[in-house]
């Protein structure tokens, strides 16, 4: 479903703020895959989210989807097979328009704008049943614009947005680092709920090694941009995070004492 | 409760303002009739009301607009009414002022410059128009085929300095002269005229002509700097910029010994040589006379042609001659410079 | 300064009757004004191209009627010259990745020069009396009707342009560009749309106030983003006050027209007025400033910090 090889890219290149963010990063994803990654501050997690959806081009490698090439493509022309929600509740959705105008945008990422109108009849009916199952009462307010909602009701938005048009693969940067613990566990909930029922392929990015370990059939550890560690299956089922710390510090070395503070 | 007050005030809006198109719609039909019946109605007049539209406050338009005013004052006393607006040199607010005085249907337009003219042109064609400081008539009223009147409402006089024996008095001052510079404002309609009549003269005296334009004021500098490095002399046209940037001009080509020939005797005495001075104050009192003409004799605007100025008066600027070293030929009168 | 002599030469009278023709004014620089709120509210983008392009609207047409050329026409292709500067704009921003105001300077000093070629100099006539014109000075009533009938059918225009899948790509552009992006829309696109639209509606409102005015002049278009603006905030304001939250888009638009109208009533006041004239800008400014801040005092009398003080020290008293 996804394949990254040898990814590479380095920011500021010739400043003194020159940094290797990636470096020659391989990621095979099967389909229905649901990966979390973990990895302390400045491991590259983001900026390999980054690189798949397309934000800048990658300074070498190459990355497919569903074995198309997508490498040369900009970010909107490779939104058709990529959902996306940001860390920043605000950054997934327009604040100035209403819950059914940014449900009718994410349905129709990848197709071509035309000038039909906006938003049918049918649409709008789907939009009430799928905003009923998030099971936060803005099925009764879709003509409220966006930018009322609270954080945690703008990422659940966000994330249906998302799944609506069954992307090929879903990209969660730390969806529910900024919300309080009882909206993130909703939030993660949905997740859950959202990639089984549309039985997507995801990459989810934490800092938390217990959600890390909860969710998911596979886990990833990042550290100075490389993936260090790829636990699947049974062997991930049964992970402590005492194990993680652990491994971590074999593979790191030097870097265990500031890192286990970063991760909680 | 708070709709309610909104629908109200739109609704009265709406009803003063449908009240207010009839009045005016009847108002221009009364003033054609006005019009007609003006040699008899003058008699019965008892004081007339003038807008005034000036397009933008500087010397000579003010001075126009004086002597406008006073020609009507000595001739009619209190029996005239001014109304004087000035539209701070934007030429849409032209179109709200000429509204306001076909709307309070006054007896008579003076447009003080070429957008205020036109304007007041196009806002009626029964209330009798003078134009004044406005130099080429044809252009400014689009009128292809100019004989020198414009044979409608519309007439008036002309700041049109006799640009031939502007030619001569810059021969007469610098004959050894190779280059000259023309410097105007390309947002002035009257320059650009002035520059080729002004041109094909000097041509014709030998010289080498070259056009150096700015577009507004913050321009000025360093196209007059660009322009004093590459003339012999410099002749400024009767510009409304250049008159308000009069300084700006002086700063630069007097340290650097380009002695300028000015349109009129303002710039002149800002920053000029010498000039053949119109009196823009003497042009105003000329139109006044005409505004009484036709307000109290009767006249038909439609078959009086447009005037020139008057008086036509040599002038020097002492300081500056001063300074360059120039002294003037005969016959040339001293402008007072403080 | 006799204060009485003074009040007492100024006859409403002369400020009523002049109400239609600054309606007429005001309704055709509210067609500008929906320009201006395509890019600064929908697409959050200050153009200040429009300063040059409502020029170019007014020369374009100004020397297409003079020729000959029937004035429907002229105006339609005014249109196309407003829509070609709003392209430019747009291709110096995303091609060239100049900022956006400054994109927009850049194609207005460009224009400066275009509409002095185009006109042929600084000032050109359009006669009433020669031509068939649209909307003029001369004839008001039948200005009002024109420029009624063209606002509104724009606004229908806009309204159904806005709701469909491109005009709502291009409000999710300007309200979150990278959601915009993560959505498929190639905001480039989108962001030369729609300052090629906004121009256009620019250019055809210096059209028809060149016919309205019977001239087009280089300097026409000076001082037009402010004006565009200010009828743009003015129309917001209102609309918050008369309507409130329940506004639909196409009453919003509404109200940017009716915004217009109300600058240059306060033009044609601060006109009547016969203040100093050197005043007349800081009057109409400040006049502006009054009309803005009384909602927003509105408000604040009803909930301020120097309340909650009180409210406060009243307690513990």
């Amino acid at each position: 479903m996804l394949e990254l090889a040898n990814i590479c890219k380095t920011f500021n290149i010739g400043t003194i703020n020159e940094k290797k963010a990636l470096c020659g990063v391989n990621l095979r994803l099967q389909e229905g895959d649901f990966v979390t990654v973990i990895g302390g501050n400045g491991a590259g997690k983001s900026t390999m989210l980054n690189a798949i959806a397309g934000v800048w081009p990658v300074d070498g490698g190459t990355i497919s989807i569903n074995g198309i090439d997508v490498t040369g493509l900009p970010e909107h022309r490779r939104a058709a097979y990529i959902g996306r929600v940001f860390q920043d509740p605000m950054m997934g959705t327009a604040a100035n328009m209403s819950i059914e105008e940014n449900l009718a945008m994410a349905l129709r990422r990848g197709k071509r704008r035309t000038l039909r109108w906006g938003i049918t009849k049918a649409e709008r009916e789907r939009y009430h049943d799928e905003l009923k199952k998030l099971g936060l009462g803005l099925e009764g307010r879709m003509t409220s614009k966006v930018g009322l909602l609270s954080g945690g009701q703008r990422q659940a938005i966000t994330l249906l947005m998302s799944a609506l048009q069954k992307p090929r693969l879903l990209l969660l940067d730390e969806h529910t680092a900024a919300l309080d613990p009882a909206t993130a566990a909703k939030v993660l909930e949905l997740t859950d709920q959202i990639v089984e029922n549309n039985k997507l392929t995801a990459l989810m990015i934490t800092h938390n090694m217990t959600e890390a370990i909860r969710h998911g059939n596979r886990l990833l550890m990042m550290n100075a941009g490389r993936i260090i560690l790829d636990i699947a299956g049974e062997e991930k089922k049964n992970l402590k995070k005492a194990d993680l710390l652990q491994k971590f510090a074999e593979v790191a070395g030097v870097q265990e004492e500031t890192d286990s503070v970063l991760l909680s | 409760m708070k709709q309610k007050i909104a629908a109200l005030f739109l609704a009265s809006f709406m009803a003063l303002s449908m009240a207010s198109c009839g009045t005016s719609g009847s108002s221009s039909g009364s003033s054609s009739a006005q019009s007609q019946g003006q040699s008899s109605k003058a008699e019965e007049e008892e004081s007339y009301t003038i807008g005034i539209c000036q397009l933008v406050q500087h010397e000579a338009l003010d001075a126009a607009t004086q002597g406008f005013r006073d020609a009507l004052t000595e001739k009619l006393g209190d029996k005239v009414v001014f109304d004087e607006k000035n539209a701070s040199n934007d030429s849409a607010v032209c179109s709200v002022i000429c509204n306001q005085f076909v709307s309070s249907n006054v007896d008579l337009i003076m447009a003080n410059a070429t957008a205020a003219l036109q304007a007041a042109q196009t806002a009626s064609n029964k209330i009798p128009v003078l134009g004044t400081s406005v130099t080429d008539y044809g252009t400014a009223l689009g009128i292809s085929d100019w004989t020198g009147t414009v044979g409608t409402n519309v007439s008036g006089t002309s700041d049109l300095a006799p640009l031939e024996d502007q030619a001569k008095m810059l021969q007469e001052f610098f004959p050894d002269a190779k280059n000259v510079g023309v410097f105007y404002c390309s947002a002035e309609p009257n320059s650009k005229y002035q520059s080729k009549v002004i041109t094909e003269y000097l041509t014709q005296m030998g010289y080498t002509c070259k056009d150096y334009t700015f577009s507004d004021s913050n321009d000025v500098q360093s196209a007059i700097t660009l322009a004093a490095s590459e003339s012999d002399v410099i002749y400024l046209p009767t510009d409304n910029t250049v008159a308000s940037n009069t300084g700006i001009i002086d700063s630069v080509c007097r340290p650097a010994k380009v002695p300028i020939i000015a349109g009129e005797e303002g710039i002149c005495k800002g920053t000029g040589v010498a000039t053949l001075s119109i009196s823009y104050y003497d042009l105003g009192y000329v139109t006044g006379e005409m505004a009484y003409d036709i307000l109290v004799n009767g006249a038909d605007p439609s078959v009086m042609p447009v005037q020139y100025a008057p008086n036509v008066t040599k002038k020097y600027n002492p300081v500056i001659c001063g300074e360059l070293g120039i002294t003037p030929p005969e016959g040339y009168e001293a402008i007072v410079v403080e | 300064m006799d204060l009485l002599a003074y009040f007492s030469s100024l006859n409403p009278m002369n400020f009523v009757t002049s109400l239609p023709g600054n309606i007429a004014q005001g309704l055709i620089w509210g067609i500008m004004a929906l320009g201006v709120f395509i890019t600064f509210r929908l697409l959050d983008f200050a153009d200040l191209t429009v300063d040059g392009s409502f020029a170019t609207g007014g020369a374009v047409t100004v020397v297409l009627i003079v020729s000959g050329v029937p004035t429907p026409l002229a105006l339609v292709i005014a249109v196309v010259s407003g829509l070609l500067a709003g392209f430019a704009t747009g291709l110096l921003h995303t091609l060239l990745g100049i900022p956006g105001i400054l994109a927009g300077i850049l194609t207005q000093i460009s224009l400066w020069s275009v509409n002095l070629l185009i006109l042929g100099g600084a000032n050109r006539a359009l006669n009433v009396d020669k031509y068939p014109l649209i909307v003029s000075l001369r004839n008001i009533p039948t200005s009002i009707l024109a420029a009624l009938i063209f606002s509104a059918v724009l606004v229908a225009l806009l309204y159904w342009y806005f709701g469909t899948e491109q005009g709502s790509a291009i409000r999710v552009t300007g309200s979150n560009p990278h959601m915009a992006k993560a959505q498929g829309i190639n905001i480039d696109i989108m962001k030369v749309l729609a300052l090629s639209l906004s121009n256009g509606l620019v250019a055809l409102s210096g059209g028809l106030m060149s016919q309205y005015q019977g001239f087009a002049d280089i300097k026409m278009g000076q001082g037009a983003i402010v004006i565009g603006l200010a009828a743009v905030i003015i129309g917001e304001v209102l609309g918050d006050a008369m309507i409130g939250r329940r506004m639909n888009f196409a009453v919003r638009l509404g109200f940017v027209t009716l915004g217009g109208v109300v600058y240059y009533l306060v033009i044609g006041l601060v006109m009547w007025l016969r203040m100093p004239t050197d005043l007349l800008k800081l009057l109409t400014a400040v006049i502006v400033a009054i009309f803005l801040a009384v909602p927003y005092l509105k408000k604040k009398s009803k909930s301020s910090f120097a309340f909650a003080q009180k409210r406060s020290a009243r307690k513990h008293a």
